[in-house]
C-alpha cells in the first residue's frame, strides 16, 4: 500500500538510467589534506542503501557533498542524472542532531510542514500534508500541536523523518540518524525506516558507524574505509525483504554478512561481492 | 575589542554570562584592518562634508575638534576634569559593587528573600536615574557627593539584581557533591558557590560599568558637577562648538577605555570559564 | 527559582508585604516633617494626586512624554533590528564597521544634546532623534549577537530544504534571534526613558521632564517629588507593557529554558 505515492522512475532496476544518486570519481580535500579519494557509487530508485565505515573516516563529508550542502574537491555527484552543486529539489536529509535540526520556536506541525511552505505549497495543502507525514512515523494530531523539545529524543527524530518524507523526495539522505538515541528507540526506528521505505518505494541512502544496523537496514552495504577514505568494496545483502530485529539478527547469513562488512571496514580487504 | 552588548535579562531571566561573539578563524587580518580603517576614514570624511556644508561653525570638522582635543591635552584643566570624571566613577562603580553584589547574593540564597524583595526593585530599577537628580541637587549642590549618589543610586540595579539572579544559579550538583564530602560551609561559599556565581555576576557588573559611566557624566553634564560632563555643557554655552565637540570625544574615549578595560578583567577573573576557552579571535 | 503555588495568596502576600511595610515606614518616618527636601509622604501623594490623577493635566504633562518616547523607541527598534540583521548575516561588514560603530555607541546619549540642539533646534523632531539614536545602539548590537548566535545547522537544514531567503529570514533567523533582540530592547527602553526626560528640559514642550525641571526650579518639593514618582510609575508600568509583549512572544523560549532547568 502506497499512501503518499512514489518517486517518479522512468527506467527499470538495473540499468544505468535508473540511478537515482551517483557519486562519480568524488573526491574531498581539506587544508591541503585529502579525505575522500575516489568514491564512485550508485543508488537505484527504490533501494535502501547504507554507507557504513569508522568514526572519522570522512562519512559527514562525504554525505554533505551527496546533498550538495559542500562542493567536492574532485569528481561529480549526479542526482537523476544532472549534475549537483547545490542542494536540489527532490533530495530530504535527516539529520543526526534532531533536537538541533528542528525550529524550537515552531510547532512540530509547522516544523514538518517548512519544506512544503518553502516550495510554495499553500498553507492549509501543506499543513494537511504535514499531518499525514507525521501520522506515517506513527505521530498523531495531540503531537503535531507541541513544541518539539517538549518530545523525547526518538519522537524528535521522528518529526525529522516526517520533515524530510512531507515533501516526497526522490531520495532521502540520512545522516547517522539514529546515534543520538538508545537501543530500544534505535531498533524501533530502524524498522520504521524498512517499513515506509517499502511502503512508500523510497530511495534511501543512510549514513551509519553501526555495522549491525547497516546490514540490517539495506539492500547493499557501501564500506568505506582508508585514509583518505575511499570505497572498500559494495557487499549485497540477500536478506530477504521481511525482517525482524531478533530473528534476522541471529541468522548465519547476518553474521557472515556482518563479518564480511567489518574486515572491510577494517581495511582486510574483502573479495568482491 | 568586539561587540559588547548590554544586556540583562531574557524573558525575566537574566542572561547567563557575558560571552564575546565566536569568530571563525581568519586567515588573514590584513584584509580586515584595511577595512576597517577604511570605513573610519570613510566617517571622518562624511563628517568633514557635513561640516564644511552646513553654515559656518555649526558643526566642527574632525581636524578642528583633533586639533582642539590635542590642544587641550596640554592644560591642566583638561585632565583635572577627567580626573574629576574617572574618580566619581571609580568611587560610584565601587560602591555599587560592594554593596550591590553581596547584598544580591545573600538575598539570592533565600527564596523568601528574593520573592519579598522583588516588586521593591522592579519599581525602583526602572526609575530613571534622571528623575533624582534635581533633588539630590538641590540638596547636595552640584558636587562631587551628588554625582556619586545620582549615579549609585543608578547603576546599582544591574548589579544588585543579576546578584540575586546569580546566586539561584548555582550548580545543584556541586552543592550536592560539597554535602557528600562533608565540606564546611564556609570553604563551600568561597571555593564552590562564589567562583560558580561570579560569571554570572560578571554580567551584571558589565552592564553596571557602563550605566555608571553614563550616569556620571549625565549628571556632569546636567548638574554642573566638575568633570567631563560639565566641561560639555559649559562649551555649549560658550558656544564654543569645537570644545564642545572635543570633550564629547572624551567622553567616548572614556567609554571605550572603561569596555577594554572590563573585558581584561574579565579575562582574568573567568579564565577557566567556557566562554573563554574557545579561542577568541581579536 | 520556582515556588509552589498550591494557595495563591502565600505568593503575593510574600511579593506585597515589604513594599507596603517600606510605604507604611516612610508614612510615619515623614509624618511631621519640616525639612525642606523630604516632605510628609502624605504631602507628595497629595501633589501626586493633584498633578498626575487629573485627566486635565495628563494631556500637557504625560501626552507630550509618551508621544515622544513612542515614536523615538520605535524608530530606535526597527532600524536597530533592521541594521543588526543585516550586520549580523554579512560578516565582513560587521567586522569592518565594527570600530567605528564601538566608537559611536560609547558617546553618551545625553551629551550628545548639545550637539542636537545645535543641528536639529529644540522641536519634537530633535528629542525623537536624540531618543532614536541613544536606545539604538543596544538594539542593534543585541540584534547582531542574536543573528550570529543562530543555531548554525539551522543553515543547513535552510539550504536542504531550499527555503527562500525571505522565508528563511522570518522563520528562521528573526526568531531565532528573538530573545536576544529583546534584551537589547529592554535596556533601550531605559535608555529611551531617560533620553526623554533630559530631552524635555529644553523646548518647553510640556512632558514629565520639563514639568520635572520646573518644580526643581520653583522649588515645588512636593511636586517634585510627585513628579519622580511619576516618572517611577510610567517607567514600571512601560516595563510591564514590555514583559507583557515579550511573554508572549518568546512563549517558546521561556518554556524551552524551563525545561532545561528543571531537567538539569
Amino acid at each position: 500500500m502506497s499512501i503518499m505515492g512514489s518517486p517518479q522512475t522512468d527506467s527499470p532496476v538495473g540499468s544505468s538510467e535508473a540511478s537515482i544518486l551517483a557519486a562519480d570519481g568524488l573526491g574531498h580535500s581539506y587544508r591541503e589534506r585529502d579525505v575522500l579519494a575516489g568514491i564512485d557509487f550508485d543508488v537505484r530508485a527504490g533501494e535502501f542503501v547504507c554507507l557504513v565505515g569508522p568514526s572519522g573516516v570522512g562519512k559527514t563529508t562525504l554525505l554533505r557533498c551527496l546533498s550538495g550542502l559542500q562542493r567536492s574537491s574532485s569528481g561529480e555527484v549526479r542526482f537523476r542524472g544532472a549534475r549537483m552543486t547545490e542542494p536540489l529539489p527532490g533530495i530530504a536529509l535527516v539529520f543526526q542532531d534532531y533536537s538541533r535540526s528542528l525550529l524550537p520556536w515552531s510547532s512540530v506541525a509547522a516544523n514538518v510542514e517548512l519544506p512544503l511552505r518553502a516550495g510554495g505549497v499553500k498553507r492549509a495543502e501543506a499543513r494537511a500534508e504535514a499531518l499525514r507525514a507525521l501520522a506515517l512515523v506513527g505521530l498523531d494530531d495531540a503531537v503535531a500541536r507541541m513544541y518539539p523539545w517538549q518530545l523525547s529524543g526518538g519522537m524528535q527524530q521522528r518529526v525529522a523523518i516526517a520533515r524530510a518524507l512531507a515533501s516526497r523526495p526522490s531520495l532521502l539522505l540520512m545522516d547517522e540518524p539514529f546515534a543520538s538515541v538508545d537501543a530500544y528507540t534505535r531498533a524501533d526506528l530502524e524498522d520504521l525506516m524498512r517499513r515506509l521505505q517499502r511502503e512508500l518505494s523510497l530511495t534511501v541512502l543512510l549514513v551509519t558507524h553501526d555495522i549491525d544496523e547497516a546490514v540490517y537496514l539495506s539492500d547493499r552495504v557501501i564500506a568505506l574505509n582508508g585514509r583518505p577514505a575511499a570505497v572498500a568494496d559494495i557487499v549485497k545483502v540477500r536478506l530477504g525483504a521481511e525482517r525482524d530485529q531478533v530473528e534476522t539478527k541471529s541468522t548465519p547469513a547476518f553474521a557472515d554478512l556482518r563479518a564480511r562488512v567489518h574486515d572491510l571496514i577494517r581495511g582486510s580487504r574483502g573479495m568482491a561481492s | 575589542m568586539d561587540m559588547t552588548h548590554d544586556d540583562v535579562s531574557t524573558v525575566d531571566v537574566p542572561d547567563a554570562v557575558a560571552t564575546r561573539p565566536e569568530r571563525s578563524a581568519r586567515s588573514g587580518r590584513g584584509p580586515i584592518i584595511v577595512a576597517q580603517t577604511g570605513v573610519i576614514i570613510l566617517a571622518l570624511l562624511v563628517w568633514w562634508c557635513a561640516s564644511a556644508m552646513l553654515p559656518a561653525g555649526i558643526v566642527p570638522g574632525p581636524l578642528d575638534t583633533f586639533g582642539t582635543l590635542v590642544a587641550l591635552t596640554t592644560t591642566v584643566p583638561f585632565w583635572g576634569a577627567v580626573a574629576e570624571t574617572v574618580w566619581s566613577f571609580g568611587v560610584s562603580l565601587v560602591l555599587c559593587i560592594v554593596i550591590g553584589v553581596p547584598l544580591g547574593l545573600a538575598i539570592g540564597s533565600s527564596r523568601i528573600a528574593t520573592q519579598s524583595t522583588r516588586l521593591v526593585f522592579d519599581f525602583l530599577r526602572t526609575i530613571p536615574p534622571i528623575a533624582i537628580l534635581p533633588l539630590v541637587l538641590l540638596v547636595f549642590g552640584p558636587t562631587f557627593e551628588m554625582v556619586v549618589v545620582v549615579v549609585a543610586l543608578g547603576a546599582i540595579w544591574p548589579i544588585l539584581i543579576q546578584a540575586v539572579y546569580a546566586a539561584g544559579q548555582g550548580e545543584a550538583l556541586l552543592k550536592d557533591m560539597a554535602a557528600s564530602f562533608r565540606i564546611p560551609r564556609a570553604w563551600y561559599v568561597t571555593r564552590i558557590f562564589l567562583p560558580g556565581a561570579l560569571p554570572f555576576v560578571m554580567t551584571g557588573v558589565r552592564v553596571g560599568t557602563t550605566v555608571c559611566l553614563l550616569l556620571t557624566i549625565t549628571a556632569e553634564l546636567l548638574g554642573g558637577a566638575p568633570g567631563v560632563g560639565a566641561e560639555i555643557a559649559e562649551a555649549q554655552v560658550a558656544l564654543d562648538n569645537p570644545q564642545m565637540y572635543a570633550y564629547v570625544m572624551v567622553a567616548a574615549i572614556l567609554g571605550l577605555l572603561v569596555n577594554l578595560g572590563f573585558w581584561a578583567v574579565q579575562r582574568r577573573l573567568l579564565h577557566w570559564h567556557a566562554s573563554n576557552r574557545t579561542g577568541t579571535a581579536s | 527559582m520556582r515556588t509552589i503555588r498550591s494557595h495563591w495568596l502565600g505568593p503575593v502576600a510574600l511579593e506585597m508585604w515589604l513594599p507596603l511595610v517600606l510605604v507604611a515606614t516612610w508614612w510615619f518616618v515623614s509624618a511631621g516633617s519640616t525639612s525642606v527636601y523630604f516632605p510628609p509622604l502624605s504631602s507628595i501623594f497629595a501633589s501626586f494626586a493633584r498633578d498626575w490623577l487629573n485627566p486635565a493635566q495628563l494631556d500637557r504633562n504625560l501626552l507630550p512624554s509618551l508621544q515622544l518616547i513612542g515614536a523615538g523607541y520605535a524608530l530606535a527598534v526597527v532600524s536597530g533590528i533592521v541594521c543588526g540583521v543585516l550586520l549580523g548575516l554579512v560578516d565582513t561588514l560587521e567586522q569592518a564597521t565594527r570600530p567605528l560603530l564601538e566608537v559611536l555607541r560609547a558617546i553618551p546619549g545625553v551629551a550628545l544634546l548639545p550637539i542636537f540642539i545645535v543641528l536639529f533646534g529644540i522641536d519634537a523632531q530633535m528629542k525623537v532623534l536624540l531618543i532614536a539614536f541613544g536606545s539604538f545602539w543596544p538594539v542593534l548590537l543585541n540584534t547582531v549577537d542574536g543573528v550570529r548566535g543562530v543555531e548554525p545547522l539551522l543553515r543547513d537544514v535552510s539550504r536542504v530544504f531550499r527555503v527562500g531567503p525571505w522565508r528563511r529570514l522570518a522563520q528562521i533567523i528573526l526568531p531565532g534571534a528573538s530573545p536576544q533582540i529583546f534584551a537589547g530592547a529592554r535596556t533601550a527602553l531605559a535608555i529611551s526613558l531617560i533620553i526623554m526626560v533630559v530631552a524635555e528640559t529644553v523646548g518647553g514642550n510640556g512632558g514629565i521632564g520639563y514639568f520635572l525641571l520646573n518644580a526643581q526650579r520653583s522649588f515645588a518639593i512636593s511636586s517634585m517629588w510627585g513628579a519622580i514618582l511619576a516618572l517611577g510609575i510610567l517607567g514600571y508600568l512601560l516595563n510591564i507593557l514590555f514583559r507583557i509583549v515579550e511573554r508572549s512572544v518568546l512563549r517558546w523560549h521561556r518554556l524551552q529554558q524551563s525545561r532545561l532547568e528543571s531537567s538539569r
